[in-house]
Formats: C-alpha cells, sequence, structure tokens
C-alpha cells in the first residue's frame, strides 16, 4: 500500500486476549498522519479492541492481555516503562455514548489542560477554552453559558463537547469510537464535516458501524473480521474494489 | 387467529384475579405495619409526655437568719453550709402545724425534692437582702407527690396498695385545695444527668454522651471507611485476596454488635488501657460496628457511577487517583453521605457493645469531655426501665421520645442530603 503521507501509528503483531479469549490475532496496520483512518467491521470483530489499544485503554480491564508492539513515531508505546498518563495526553479518545463530566462547560473542556499542567494562567485557560470550542465548532453555541452544565446540552452538541475537550491537551492522534451512534442524522453530518476539518491538524482514527460514514470522512479503510484484519486500504479502493470475498460480502451486505 | 384471542381472554381473568390478590396482601401487610407504629407511638407518648412537667408546691419560705446565717458576718463560706434542708421543713411544719409526731413529720418534709435545698442557697447567695424575710416560693415535689398529681385515679386505690398513706394524700388535697399546687415545666429533664431521684434525673448527661461517642465514630469510621471502600473498589487488583477481604467486611456487617463490644474490651481496655466508661472507647467501638455499614455503602455508591465518567478522564490522561478524587467520588458523595448517616443513627440507638466496656455506669455528673465516664441514650432509657421507682416510667418513655426524635431528625437529613446534593446526567 502506498501513501504519500508519512505513517504515525505502526501496529506490529498486535494481539489481545480477555480471559482464555482471543480477541485480536497479530493485527499488522499502518495508520498515516494527518488523515482519516476507518475501521470497520461486524459488532465483536475486534475494531473497538484495535483502537483502545492505541491509547492503552485495555489496560483497565483486568482481564486483558496484550501482546505485539505498536509503535507511535517509531516507539513502542507497550515498552516498560512509559507512562499510560502521557500517552492519553498525547491521543486523545471521543467515546461512542457522549460522556461529559457532570460539571460546567468550561470545566469539561479545562479539565484537561488543568490536570496536566499545561497552562501558566487564567487567561491562558479562558483562551485554550474558547480555542477548542471553536475548533469542535461548538463555541457559536455555548459562548453565552458556558457555566451550564456539559449535561445540559443536545446529544450532538455533547459529543462536540467532547471533542473539545479530546483536543484541548493538543493530542497527536484522535480515536473515536463510534462516535455518532447515538446520534440523529443532523448532528452526525456535523460531526462528520468536524472530522474532515480536523483532519488537517490531528490524525484521526474511527470506528464506525455505518460503512457510509466511512467512505464519506475516511481516506483509508481497515476492514476487521472475527479478530482478524482482513483488508486495509485507500478508501475509495474497499469500497469500489475490494481484493477480498469476506470485505466484498461484508459491504454488499451478506454478512455482519 | 380468534381462537389466540379467546385463549389470552381466559387466561387474562385469571391474571387480574392473582394481580388483585397480590395488591391485596401487600396492603395487608403495610396495615399491619403502619397499625403496630401507631401502637407503639402512642403507648410511647401517652406515657411519655407527663415527664415533661413536674409538679410544683407553693410555700411560704422563711429565709431565718438564725439558720442560714449564725454569726451575721454574711459570709458566702457560711452560707454555702448552711441548713437550707431545715428552711424547708420548718415552712412544711408553718403549713400544717396539727402535725407534731417524728414519724408524721419525716414524711411530711419528704413531700419538697431535695434539690430545691441547692436552689434555695443559689437563690440566697444571688440575693442576700432576702436573708431575715419572707417570700412565697414554688418547690419542686417530690416524685411520689408528682405521680399521685399526674395520675388521680390513684387517690382511689385502696391505701395498702397506694405509693401514699392516707395522711399524706391528705395533705397532698390540702395543698390542692388551696391552690397551692401545680404543674411546670420540667427543667431537671433537659438539664441533669441520671439521679436516684425520678424528678431529678434528666437526659441531658446521656445526650452529651451520645453526642461524644458519636463524634468519635464519625471521625474513625468516616474516612477510613470511605478510603478503604475506594481501595476496593477502583484501585486494588481483582484476585482471592481481595474477594476474600470483600466477603469478610460482608459478614462483619453482620456481625451481632455485642461482639464488637467483648473486642473493645479485649483490646481497648484491657490492652491499651483506655479509660473505661468514657466515650473515647464507645465511640471506637461503635466506629468498628459501622465500618462495614460505611464500606459496603461507599463501593454501592461508587459502582453506581457509570463507567463512561471513568472512561472520560482516563481517556483525557487522568491517573487513576485523580480520576476517583476529581470525578467518581464527588458523583458517589451522597450515596456515601446516606449510608454514614444511617450506620450513625444505628450506632445511635446501640447499647449492647457499650454495655461491655461500661458505659452502663450510673453517672450522676454531665461529660465534659471524650474521657469522661458517660452513658448514652439508649442505655439511659435501659437504666431507667430496669428502676424500681415509679416515676421512672414516664422518664423512659420521655427518653425514648428524644432517642426518637434524633434518629428522625439524622434520617431527615439523610434524605435530605441525598435530594441535595445528587447530580443528574
Amino acid at each position: 500500500m502506498v501513501m504519500s503521507n508519512s505513517i504515525k501509528i505502526k501496529s506490529k503483531k498486535i494481539s489481545v486476549f480477555y480471559g482464555d479469549k482471543k480477541a485480536l490475532d497479530s493485527i499488522n496496520l499502518e495508520i498515516p498522519e494527518k488523515k482519516v483512518t476507518s475501521l470497520i467491521g461486524p459488532s465483536g470483530c475486534g475494531k473497538s479492541t484495535f483502537l483502545r489499544c492505541l491509547n492503552r485503554m485495555n489496560d483497565t480491564i483486568d482481564i486483558c492481555r496484550i501482546e505485539g508492539k505498536i509503535l507511535i513515531d517509531e516507539k513502542n508505546i507497550y515498552e516498560k516503562g512509559l507512562d499510560p498518563v502521557l500517552l492519553r495526553a498525547r491521543i486523545g479518545m471521543v467515546f461512542q455514548k457522549p460522556n461529559p463530566f457532570p460539571k460546567s462547560i468550561f470545566d469539561n473542556v479545562a479539565y484537561g489542560p488543568k490536570i496536566h499542567g499545561i497552562v501558566n494562567s487564567e487567561d491562558e485557560l479562558n483562551d485554550l477554552v474558547k480555542d477548542s470550542l471553536k475548533k469542535a465548532g461548538l463555541y457559536n453555541e455555548v459562548k453565552d453559558r458556558l457555566d451550564e452544565p456539559g449535561t445540559s446540552l443536545s446529544g450532538g452538541q455533547q459529543q462536540r463537547l467532547c471533542i473539545a475537550r479530546a483536543i484541548a491537551v493538543s493530542p497527536e492522534v484522535i480515536l473515536m469510537d463510534e462516535p455518532c451512534s447515538a446520534l440523529d442524522p443532523i448532528a452526525t453530518a456535523i460531526i462528520e464535516e468536524l472530522i474532515d476539518e480536523l483532519a488537517k491538524n490531528f490524525t484521526i482514527v474511527i470506528v464506525t458501524h455505518s460503512m457510509q460514514q466511512a467512505a464519506r470522512v475516511s481516506q483509508q479503510t481497515a476492514f476487521f473480521h472475527m479478530g482478524n484484519l482482513i483488508e486495509v486500504g485507500k478508501t475509495e479502493e474497499i469500497f469500489s474494489m475490494p481484493k477480498q470475498v469476506k470485505t466484498q460480502d461484508y459491504i454488499t451486505g451478506k454478512i455482519g | 387467529m380468534t381462537n389466540i384471542t379467546e385463549k389470552i381472554k381466559l387466561s387474562l381473568s385469571k391474571r387480574q384475579r392473582s394481580e388483585k390478590r397480590f395488591k391485596f396482601l401487600g396492603f395487608i401487610g403495610i396495615s399491619f405495619a403502619i397499625l403496630f407504629l401507631i401502637i407503639i407511638l402512642y403507648s410511647i407518648f401517652s406515657q411519655g409526655q407527663s415527664a415533661f412537667k413536674s409538679t410544683y408546691i407553693e410555700l411560704n419560705i422563711f429565709f431565718d437568719e438564725k439558720i442560714i446565717d449564725v454569726e451575721g458576718k454574711r459570709d458566702i463560706e457560711d452560707i454555702k453550709f448552711a441548713n437550707f434542708r431545715k428552711i424547708i421543713t420548718n415552712s412544711l411544719d408553718n403549713y400544717f402545724p396539727e402535725v407534731e409526731k417524728r414519724e408524721e413529720k419525716r414524711k411530711l418534709h419528704e413531700f419538697i425534692s431535695s434539690s430545691e435545698e441547692k436552689n434555695l442557697m443559689n437563690l440566697v447567695l444571688s440575693d442576700q437582702e432576702l436573708i431575715g424575710k419572707s417570700k412565697q416560693l414554688w418547690l419542686l415535689a417530690s416524685s411520689t407527690i408528682d405521680v399521685i398529681h399526674k395520675n388521680p385515679e390513684m387517690e382511689e386505690i385502696v391505701e395498702s396498695d397506694r405509693l401514699v398513706d392516707d395522711l399524706e394524700l391528705s395533705w397532698f388535697k390540702t395543698f390542692k385545695e388551696n391552690g397551692n399546687l401545680k404543674f411546670g415545666f420540667n427543667k431537671n429533664f433537659f438539664s441533669k444527668a441520671d439521679s436516684t431521684e425520678p424528678e431529678q434525673a434528666g437526659v441531658l448527661g446521656s445526650m452529651l454522651g451520645s453526642f461524644f461517642t458519636l463524634l468519635i465514630t464519625l471521625i474513625l469510621s468516616f474516612p477510613i471507611a470511605v478510603a478503604a471502600g475506594v481501595f476496593l473498589e477502583e484501585l486494588a487488583p481483582k484476585n482471592r485476596f481481595t474477594d476474600f477481604i470483600e466477603v469478610n467486611i460482608n459478614n462483619l456487617a453482620a456481625v451481632p454488635s455485642i461482639i464488637f463490644g467483648l473486642l473493645g474490651l479485649a483490646i481497648f481496655l484491657n490492652v491499651m488501657h483506655l479509660p473505661r466508661s468514657a466515650p473515647i472507647v464507645g465511640g471506637m467501638v461503635l466506629a468498628l460496628m459501622t465500618l462495614p455499614t460505611i464500606i459496603i455503602a461507599t463501593r454501592a455508591s461508587l459502582k453506581a457511577v457509570p463507567p463512561s465518567i471513568r472512561e472520560a478522564a482516563i481517556g483525557l490522561g487522568a491517573t487513576k487517583f485523580q480520576t476517583v478524587n476529581h470525578h467518581v467520588l464527588p458523583l458517589s458523595m451522597p450515596g456515601i453521605l446516606t449510608g454514614t448517616i444511617i450506620g450513625m443513627s444505628q450506632a445511635l440507638g446501640e447499647s449492647a457493645p457499650l454495655l461491655m466496656i461500661g458505659m452502663v455506669a450510673f453517672i450522676v455528673d454531665i461529660p465534659g469531655s471524650f474521657t469522661d465516664s458517660a452513658t448514652v441514650l439508649p442505655v439511659q432509657i435501659y437504666l431507667w426501665k430496669s428502676t424500681a421507682a415509679r416515676g421512672f416510667l414516664e422518664l423512659t418513655a420521655a427518653g425514648v421520645m428524644v432517642l426518637l426524635t434524633f434518629l428522625i431528625l439524622m434520617n431527615g437529613l439523610a434524605v435530605f442530603v441525598r435530594q441535595k446534593f445528587e447530580k443528574k446526567w
């Protein structure tokens, strides 16, 4: 596979086990910088598990065991001595269900910068929050009510608040785990536009159930099936002329 | 198709009958609960309310200089040691000049509570002008007179079964007919500790004892239990050892409280040599008893925080401790506080473990610190209930009323905390 851009993340023989059950089998995948890569596949295929390997969210699950390497900028994130806290500051995450903290809109966005000590002054923090909300396309809607609880927003707004919260710590990569599955079509369209916009500055990996969404937002698509990476390639190629039969079956709706 | 509808219709009437039966059973259950609640409350209130008033007798008190200040120097020390009993008995003798036999006089003199001697002394000390003068004063009657006054039907009982004999009853009636007998507020009940005389016994001593004890319980159990709950739920690895601890904590919550008292006796008193009968030890014992309750409440409320909040914080790069401290713990605080208050009100009503460490002693002084000898409300109720004198009967009921009031207040606080601080998401 030839990509004009440099590679941000390389996964090398990543296998994941939940107890005795193998959830991912030796995945090799390269993710290009400042592009959108979408992970598709039927439920339980391991695409979310793979996504959560990229910022070591699986570490929080006791019975989860991971083998293999993930290189980000050529450095293995599973290396001993590497602090997952630092890693997660570099790799932001947006979840399936909007999950703002039950705090004010301002505090939601300010939380990351605060705990990491990124800002030095109140003014700097104000600017950063404003800037992050603008980048997430939410600022105009909430500028007059920053002290209202984040949970008072609509679902789509909440999800953009979560995106603003993630980009406030200036991550290099943003992981999105089915960010639109709980949203209506209009809110989904807004988020998809936002993803396009964000891809100028961030490397984005998005898990999605919707093949149309993958086709719309991503430049690269990886198809997972039963813990295996079946096929990866440029999005238009995957959807127009897949090389594997299983991919063909999935995108035509025969499996899934 | 119609066949199926018919079948559903047939089963429907049966299902509706069983639903009605279930509702009826529930209604019976609730009715029984309410009935018994009313019976209990009625018996307590009907007995207890009379404890809040006491009988006072009006007498013309002559502050005889020959008794109060023999040397005429107005020396405070002299006045303090004067025989004020004599002042009271003299005025009683004046009221009934016809009583002459020593035995009869002794009976008459017992009409007035001995606590009035000290009150008269304080009166004279505050106003020395009174010496040598007479004054009409309402004095607290002794408990026997109080009981007769509160229960007029007792006057009809035959003499041998009555608290007072015919002569005493005639004096009582004289006081009553002359308008020298009245009910007043029972000041002693809220300002004194225990006493051998019912009219002088109060609930303040045991209230303060309960307060000091519960303060120690709260200070010890809340931080330890919350820390333990957070550690077990959020930080500890899930393995056999933590499973073992969890099972044991759940078992501890079901251990009879008297066992904790025995533990306190064995360790706090016999090994650590802490003071006997003291709120500090009582508080430590009750803290042991309350710990499992708060730990379980803490873990339950931590579990109730949606995992998405944890994921959000961890995904942003918060450490485990920051996640718990900034998000999970504040969200679960209403539940933890409710559990704590429930645990504390359990501790407030507890008496068995405190008997083991000597908080059952008869204590006349009002405790002023954590190491003073003290007793607590439920134990005071138990002590009064097991005392023979008739006047303690209503004190027992009044003590229960005070205890119930505090329990209702605490449970009300729990409801308030829950509603006020619960966040919606």
